[in-house]
């Protein structure tokens, strides 16, 4: 594919992923921090936010799989991840951790589980879209990575 | 005042929002110490009592060992007046009010941004 292509491409996708609320401003204050001393910043925040959010939902399934209930965990472990999600703009992420959060407070487990599988599917929609992104965004090079903001 | 010279403590737990508000802080050109619970957020500042204390604490609510609440109190008890500011997801007004109690002087939502750290170093006139 050539650079041109190539650039089409990751700003088609990159406006899909707010077109279609699946990241919000937060993501494009990530890439207003990013310059030529951290070049990567970006897929750095990005990366920490990939790999903390599996074990934190799977430290919730085990932990909702447990008797007796503990929402107060369930509560814990679904605010790091709501603070995790917010910090690269994964509104999507962020909005059912707090629908979570609401069920853990009413211990509603039945709310809870559900709030689950939610964020799980809206989890992997999301991990599979920002690593086809950042993969194509090594393809046109550090300098791109330096300056693309915004576009 | 020189914002280079500005001192800030972060006091996070979570590596990711301690990456992004690092790079906040350094945008800003401010200096930045970390702690990553409130019980080394405590030590830190009562290092420093007396000489170099700290311009603004922006401290996180759930951390491991002593959460952002208590660290707040006893901060305070020590008799440290520096602006604290809480930066927490958590920001239902009971979370914001239970802050205020402790003795903090504002509260943000998380994530920090160049916005809000403008904001609050402009409240403390520390811009």
């Amino acid at each position: 594919m050539d650079y041109s292509n190539l650039r089409r491409q990751i700003t088609f996708m990159k406006k899909s992923f707010f077109d279609q609320g699946y990241l919000d401003e937060q993501f494009h204050q990530l890439e207003e921090l990013q310059d030529e001393s951290s070049p990567n910043f970006v897929e750095e925040v990005v990366v920490l936010f990939l790999k903390d959010s599996p074990r934190l939902l799977s430290n919730i399934e085990q932990t909702i799989g447990k008797y007796p209930q503990d929402f107060y965990r369930l509560d814990s472990l679904v605010h790091q991840l709501k603070g995790s999600g917010s910090s690269i703009g994964a509104v999507r992420m962020k909005n059912e951790c707090s629908v979570f959060k609401a069920h853990c407070n009413d211990r509603n487990l039945e709310g809870c589980r559900r709030s689950l599988q939610k964020m799980k599917r809206e989890h992997a929609t999301l991990k599979q879209k920002l690593e086809s992104y950042f993969q194509l965004l090594r393809q046109v090079g550090p300098r791109e990575h330096a300056v693309n903001s915004r576009n | 005042m020189d914002r280079r010279r500005i001192r800030v403590l972060l006091v996070e737990d979570e590596e990711i929002n301690r990456v992004v508000a690092r790079a906040v802080l350094r945008a800003a050109g401010v200096e930045a110490d970390e702690a990553e619970n409130g019980a080394e957020a405590v030590r830190r500042v009562r290092e420093r009592v007396g000489a170099g204390a700290y311009d603004l604490i922006l401290t996180d609510k759930q951390m491991p060992v002593m959460d952002g609440h208590e660290a707040t109190r006893q901060i305070r008890a020590m008799g440290v007046t520096t602006p604290i500011v809480a930066v927490s997801s958590d920001s239902l007004p009971s979370d914001v009010q239970a802050f205020i109690t402790a003795g903090a002087d504002d509260f943000m939502p998380k994530p920090l941004t160049k916005e809000k750290l403008g904001c609050i170093l402009s409240k403390f006139g520390l811009a």
